[in-house]
């Protein structure tokens, strides 16, 4: 078994480990808002391991690259559309996404636009 | 089977929980389900490419990717607007 081989299954054992993290924690969350955050784990930390097993596999190729572009793409999912969604729980709840006075965060009211 | 497609078989396995997630309750699980499932979706498809030695299917993964991240913007929206 060579150096080679031992950090690619590690690597892919990284990969497996935060799909099924993800997919149990996401599971086991009562509220939406909380299992969204388990998209996390397999939308990045799985997505670069991922990556890196890839060019280690297949070298300086094509494929390595556009399995990068895939892991850039992905972390977008996980930023902009886990953030999308998040707003329209909100949304959905309470019909606007602003903060409201009494929510547990610091935040500065725009007076000027209104 | 090598090590590849052994990782995606194990992969596969996360789709139970999303599947559950996007086929029951109410419509916010459903989508935090549906997310999930793209993503891990894409990484099956990467594994099964590179498993099986065909390396320009790469291009499904990341059609699947793109198409994602456009689907989900779109689910959100109307879900917060409409449903």
């Amino acid at each position: 078994m060579t150096l080679h081989t031992i950090i690619t299954d590690t690597l892919l054992g990284v990969v497996v480990l935060s799909c099924w993290i993800g997919a149990a924690g996401m599971w086991r969350m009562k509220q939406p808002i909380q299992a969204l955050h388990y998209n996390s784990v397999p939308g990045s930390l799985g997505i670069i391991t991922l990556s890196i097993a890839v060019f280690l596999e297949a070298g300086n190729s094509q494929a390595s690259w556009k399995t990068l572009l895939i892991a850039l793409v992905v972390l977008g999912i996980n930023s902009v559309v886990g953030h999308a969604t998040g707003r329209a729980f909100r949304a959905r709840e309470l019909g606007h996404w602003e903060p409201l006075d009494g929510d547990p965060i610091e935040f500065v009211r725009d007076t000027e636009g209104k | 089977m090598n090590v590849w497609l052994a990782a995606a078989l194990a992969v596969s396995a996360a789709l139970v929980p999303c599947a559950d997630m996007s086929l029951r309750g109410n419509p916010e699980r459903r989508l935090v389900g549906l997310e999930m499932t793209s993503i891990i979706v894409t990484v099956i498809l990467i594994l099964l490419t590179v498993g099986f030695g065909r390396l320009p299917f790469i291009d499904l993964p990341l059609a699947l990717a793109i198409m994602s991240f456009g689907g989900g913007l779109v689910f959100a929206r109307f879900l917060g607007k409409h449903l």
